[in-house]
Formats: structure tokens, C-alpha cells, sequence
């Protein structure tokens, strides 16, 4: 019964998710690019979804065409939001498919966000999440490859996110690795919140921090070169080191307390703006923080996904070089470097 | 960039699911544009930890448009200074609750909340109820804030209104912005009149395949997302709250606008009765209520219908 109540599901969305809004007006001249959500049924798509829906992500002149993908279990809940999307009447949206055929769902896509990963269930080991989540990207690195757009910008969402980017990326042949990166801008706009609440300026005063490293607990918030409202600001080292990289590193966890959910609009929100930087660029007095393959950077091992400080200019991402690195940093790049080493290793039989 | 100026607004049932969806939407710029928004987050004292939460989550999200931010239970605190109040806060339907009982929690609650604005209101706030009964919800907050301007009280009919948008486009194959002047009249309910009468697609007028079953559709919209989702439709409603408040704040020349707003008795509705309308919005909060279309029989009919239920609404929550 389940099954039949999944395909009769299935096939309902597909043939209303052709369902095209008509081509462009008067307005929207531009060509509609084609966005890709995977987990689209779940928290952090609802948040992420709609906003992009309404032109937020690529501006109010940028028509889009949603393509959401989940697993086939999710259909009929992707159905509703579907439904809901019509209900915004956007319009910016001139297309939706809603599907879990990645084939379909990839073909044509300008820029994906990969949110959909294997959740880290109670008991559950980092090792047994990597080897989950290594089918998964493993079988979406394919279908990118072979049916994305050779310009496609992805970002990874689903945790572990930069070693789910590493699987995902080495499936990838025809389409340049630079465009494969993960997402380490939710502990940036944290770290950045922390400094612009202790300093008393507003958060985006905050300038010129970065997030190197994993998007895990060993993640490395540098702030040596801050500056508050463009001018050289510093913090107390030990505020640094007891207050600040603590609660950073521990936000998530104190908003599933708080929330008895997952922080998934700000999530989505990273995301979004993870991608928005990476289309608009950085001004001349920041810098921001994405996790992309590394090129050596800082004694990084080449290949890692690994996040950096990172100027954006014209689509295009390069490392901020020459940033002092003092001892306590060295030592917190040593740590997270290697979690990324081992987690490499661990999967080092899906990256042949 | 400096932002210049500032405005206070207040969300109840801040710690809710639309609450969740709607926050982001108001502090993205599309509502108001460069304004820097002071944020006040009411809910009741239960949900004071998860409000936490909320806050949280605002801060994690950089946003350049935000100003400072206050939580609490009490709106006597909390509706000071403000600009503009998105009541999404109310009592839920509960299984087994009769509507009559839904009626009567709620008209407590606004007539509290009424009681409070009297006190501390700002004499020209701005209210937005989104709450269900919406209308009869309004219709008793504006009871008891009498220092306020009627016209400052609306309640949500866009989300009805944006779904009929949709099911015109995809019937009629025509993009959304070739459409105009579809109007919700009435109660926000399955009473809800969608009507094409004075509508125009490409500035031609129209007819659909089956008018009843398009009407119907929308009336019952809700349930079908519900059935789909598992879950009430709460983005679409959120974002309906935010585009309510953008053309009633910025105002719109191409086509009237639904907004339940209070009658004065136009179109012969009972005088009073919080009614979704024909609303020409003028840019800075203000409207007109476009009184003199021609209604078919069928129209009339229909609107009689709703506006009995709401006078059926209003004689129940007033006998608290």
C-alpha cells in the first residue's frame, strides 16, 4: 500500500510539475536560470525554498525555475510544498520540478544546494555517517556530471559537509573542481554576531574574519585581521578562547535546546548567502568564508574541501594569502586539518 | 550604506511556525526597503525558551536591516512604540473543538490585546491580523482599541487572494503578472467569495472552465495542503502576511488588492463587520475601499452568505 500511495504520488507530481507559470512578461527579461534544492522536503528547504522563490538569493530582476528533489518517501510531502509555492503566486518562478530522479532533477541546473544527507541519528558514529553519506553523494556527483550545466555552482549543505563536497567532487570529470564547495558560512555569521554583540557594533560592522577548516567542532574562527566599522579591532584573548570559539562551535547545539529543533532558517540563510557572495562578490573591506578545494594554501593538504578566507570577484573565488598564522592558530588548523585527513581516509574507497 | 530610518515592529505567536517563516521576509528589505526594523517577539510565557531560540537564530543570520530586539509575554510591554503589529498569535484549533469555542478562546485573547493597545499603543499603529478567526479576531481588537483609527485595522485575506492568482494562471496557461483585480470577499473561511467578475487577463475579461469548482478550490485550499504536507500551510501563509504589508505600506497602482479592513457598509454589508474588500492601496499606509462595482446576482448572493457568518461569529465571541 505504501508503495502504490508513493508512485500514485510520484506520478501526480511529475505530470503537475511541468507545470510552467507561461514564459516571461513584460518584466524579468533576463533568461530564468534553473536552481536545484535536494532534501527539498525537509526543514532547512522550506526555509531555503521560498526565499529564493522570492528573489532574494539572485536579486528581483532573475527569474528562476525550481528544481526540488528528495527521496521517493518524501513525495507527497514535496507535493504540498509545491502547492504552497503556487500559493505565492512568485513571480519570479517560471517553472517547478519536483522529482526524485536525479537525472531529471539535475538536467540543465545553473546551481544546486545539496541540503539532503544522511541525519546523524542518535548512537550513531562520524564513521557510519560517512559511509551513508558516501553512497549518497557518491550517485549525486554522477548525475551532476552528467547532466548539470558545465557552469554549475554547488554548495554543500548536508553534514559532513566538506567530505560529502570531497566524494561528491570526485565523481566530477567534465565540470571545473572549483565549483564544488561547501558550506562554512552559518559559523561565519555566527562568529560574526558573537564579535559585534561583545565589541557593541552591528553585525555587519564585523569585517575581514574567516572560518578555515571543517564545518565541524574543530572548525578555526580567525579573527587576527577584524576590523569594526573599518577600523583594526581586537578581542581579549581569553574571551577568544574560553567564550567565543566555545559558544561558536557549540550555537547549533544550544538552539536545538532552546528550539527542540535544528537551526534550519539560519542554515538556510547561510546558504543562501553563501551563494549570493559567490554570484555578487565581496566589497573591497571584507573578505568571506567558503569551504573549496584546497590548492595548499596555508600548509592545507592539496584536494581537501577545506574553508578558507575567501575575495569573490566576477564568479569567481581566490584564497585571501599572507594572513599571519600565530602559534594558537597553527595549532587549531593542525587539529582540523587532520579531521579532514582522516575523514578522507575513511572514505578513501569512494574516491578511486 | 547608513540606514536611515527605523521601525518598530511587534510579531505575536513569535516563537510559531509562521512566525518562523515570515521573520526572514520582513527583515530581508522586501517589505519596507532600507528601514532598519526593532524587532518585538511576544508569545506566552511556555514558550519563552524557544522564543530564545528564535532570537538566536535572527542574530545567526547577519541581517543588515536589523535593529534591536525585545522578547516577552506581556503585550502592555511590548505594543509600545510600535509601528506596525502582526497578530499571528492565537488559540489553535484543538481536535474535537467546536468552532464556537475556537470563537470565544480567541475573542479573549484580542480583547486583551485590544485592551493593551488602548493603554500603550502608539495612536497610529498599523494592525495585521493573521490569527483564525481572522476577521472576527480583528473585528474584536478593534473593539477595544477605540483611540485607533478603524482604518488602521486589516486582516489577512491575501493568502486566499495569492491562490487564486495561481489557479487562474495555470487554468488560463498566462503568467501571474498578466492578471488582475481577483478579489476575496468576505469572511476568511470556506464562506470566502474568490471572484473574476471584475477581473482581467491581458485586459481582457475572462470566464473559467468551471467557475464552482475554482471557487471551491480556493476555499478549501487549506485542508489540501494540510492533507499533502502533514502540516498547515505556513510559508505561503507568511508570505502572504509580507506581501499584505508591502502593498498596504507601499501601495499599488496596477490592480485592487483583498484586505479584510472594516466595513462602513459598502456593497450593503453590515456596518462594523471586519469584510474582505476591493482595496485601492495609496502608498503609505493608506487605502480606499472601492465601493461602487457592479456585483451579478451571483455575487450578491455570495456575499450575503459570508457576511452571515460573520454576523453568526461576531454574536458568538461577543457573548464573553
Amino acid at each position: 500500500m505504501q508503495k502504490y500511495l508513493q508512485n500514485t504520488f510520484a506520478k501526480q507530481l511529475n505530470k503537475a510539475s511541468f507545470a510552467q507559470f507561461g514564459h516571461s512578461g513584460h518584466a524579468n527579461k533576463k533568461p530564468p536560470v534553473r536552481v536545484a534544492i535536494t532534501g527539498a522536503a525537509g526543514q532547512i528547504g522550506y526555509s531555503l525554498i521560498f526565499r529564493i522563490a522570492s528573489g532574494e538569493m539572485l536579486g528581483p530582476n532573475q527569474p528562476v525555475i525550481l528544481h526540488l528533489i528528495d527521496l521517493p518517501f518524501a513525495m507527497a510531502a514535496l507535493n504540498g510544498v509545491v502547492m504552497e509555492i503556487q500559493d505565492c503566486a512568485f513571480p519570479l518562478v517560471k517553472g517547478i520540478v519536483a522529482t526524485d530522479n536525479q537525472a531529471v532533477g539535475f538536467k540543465n541546473v545553473d546551481y544546486a544546494l545539496l541540503v539532503g544527507a544522511k541525519p546523524r541519528g542518535p548512537g550513531m558514529e562520524r564513521g557510519d555517517l560517512l559511509k551513508d553519506n558516501g553512497k549518497i553523494f557518491t550517485e549525486t556527483g554522477k548525475h551532476i556530471n552528467e547532466h548539470a550545466s558545465r557552469d554549475i555552482k554547488v554548495v554543500v549543505v548536508g553534514n559532513p559537509c566538506n567530505t560529502n563536497c570531497l566524494i561528491l567532487a570526485n565523481q566530477i570529470k567534465d565540470i571545473p573542481k572549483e565549483n564544488f564547495t561547501a558550506m562554512t558560512r552559518l559559523d561565519h555569521n555566527r562568529a560574526q554576531h558573537q564579535l559585534a554583540d561583545k565589541l557593541g557594533v552591528h553585525t555587519t560592522d564585523i569585517r575581514k574574519i574567516a572560518i578555515f577548516g571543517n564545518h565541524s567542532p574543530t572548525m578555526v574562527p580567525y579573527i587576527d585581521q577584524m576590523t569594526a566599522k573599518n577600523h583594526k579591532a581586537t578581542v581579549d584573548q581569553q574571551w577568544v578562547s574560553q567564550t567565543f570559539i566555545p559558544t561558536v562551535q557549540q550555537r547549533g547545539a544550544e538552539i536545538i535546546k532552546a528550539r527542540k529543533l535544528s537551526s534550519a532558517a539560519s542554515a538556510g540563510n547561510a546558504a543562501m548567502n553563501h551563494i549570493t557572495t559567490w554570484v555578487n562578490g565581496t566589497s573591497e573591506s571584507d573578505f568571506t568564508s567558503m569551504a573549496i578545494p584546497s590548492d595548499g594554501s596555508y600548509g592545507v593538504p592539496k584536494g581537501l574541501i577545506f574553508s578558507f578566507p575567501v575575495s569573490v570577484k566576477n564568479g569567481k573565488y581566490s584564497i585571501v594569502q599572507g594572513l599571519p598564522i600565530s602559534p594558537f592558530y597553527q595549532g587549531l588548523l593542525d587539529k582540523t586539518i587532520k579531521e579532514l585527513v582522516d575523514e578522507r581516509n575513511a572514505v578513501d574507497h569512494l574516491l578511486k | 550604506m547608513e540606514v536611515q530610518q527605523t521601525l518598530t515592529v511587534c510579531v505575536t505567536g513569535a516563537a510559531g511556525q509562521i512566525a518562523y517563516s515570515f521573520i526572514p521576509l520582513l527583515l530581508s528589505g522586501q517589505v519596507f526597503g532600507q528601514v532598519k526594523i526593532n524587532l518585538r517577539l511576544l508569545d506566552i510565557p511556555k514558550m519563552e525558551t524557544a522564543l530564545k531560540g528564535v532570537v538566536m537564530e535572527i542574530e545567526d543570520c547577519a541581517y543588515p536591516l536589523i535593529g534591536d530586539i525585545q522578547t516577552g509575554s506581556n503585550p502592555k510591554e511590548l505594543f509600545k512604540n510600535c509601528d506596525l503589529i502582526v497578530f499571528l498569535g492565537g488559540f489553535p484549533r484543538l481536535p474535537g473543538m467546536e468552532r464556537k469555542d475556537l470563537l470565544q478562546k480567541n475573542a479573549n485573547i484580542f480583547k486583551e490585546q485590544g485592551e493593551a493597545l488602548q493603554e500603550v499603543g502608539k495612536d497610529d499603529v498599523k494592525c495585521v491580523v493573521v490569527a483564525n478567526p481572522a476577521n472576527t479576531n480583528c473585528l474584536i481588537l478593534s473593539r477595544y482599541a477605540t483611540k485607533i483609527p478603524r482604518q488602521n485595522f486589516t486582516c489577512l485575506t491575501r493568502l486566499d487572494q495569492n491562490r487564486a492568482y495561481a489557479q487562474v494562471a495555470l487554468a488560463l496557461n498566462k503568467p501571474l503578472n498578466s492578471l488582475k483585480n481577483i478579489i476575496i470577499w468576505g469572511n476568511h473561511s470556506t464562506t470566502q467569495y474568490p471572484s473574476i467578475e471584475h477581473a482581467t487577463a491581458d485586459g481582457q475579461s475572462f470566464v473559467l472552465p468551471d467557475q464552482g469548482q475554482f471557487i471551491e478550490r480556493i476555499q478549501k485550499r487549506g485542508a489540501e495542503v494540510l492533507n499533502a504536507r502533514g502540516n498547515s500551510s505556513v510559508f505561503s501563509a507568511a508570505n502572504a502576511v509580507k506581501d499584505h504589508i508591502k502593498d498596504w505600506f507601499n501601495g499599488r497602482e496596477d490592480t485592487l488588492l483583498s484586505l479584510g479592513v472594516l466595513s462602513n457598509g459598502e456593497y450593503g454589508v453590515q456596518s462594523g463587520l471586519c469584510f474582505s474588500y476591493p482595496i485601492r492601496c495609496l502608498g503609505a499606509f493608506k487605502y480606499e475601499i472601492v465601493g461602487n462595482l457592479e456585483l451579478s446576482d451571483f455575487s450578491k448572493q455570495k456575499l450575503k452568505v459570508t457576511e452571515e457568518e460573520l454576523i453568526q461569529e461576531q454574536g458568538l465571541a461577543e457573548s464573553i
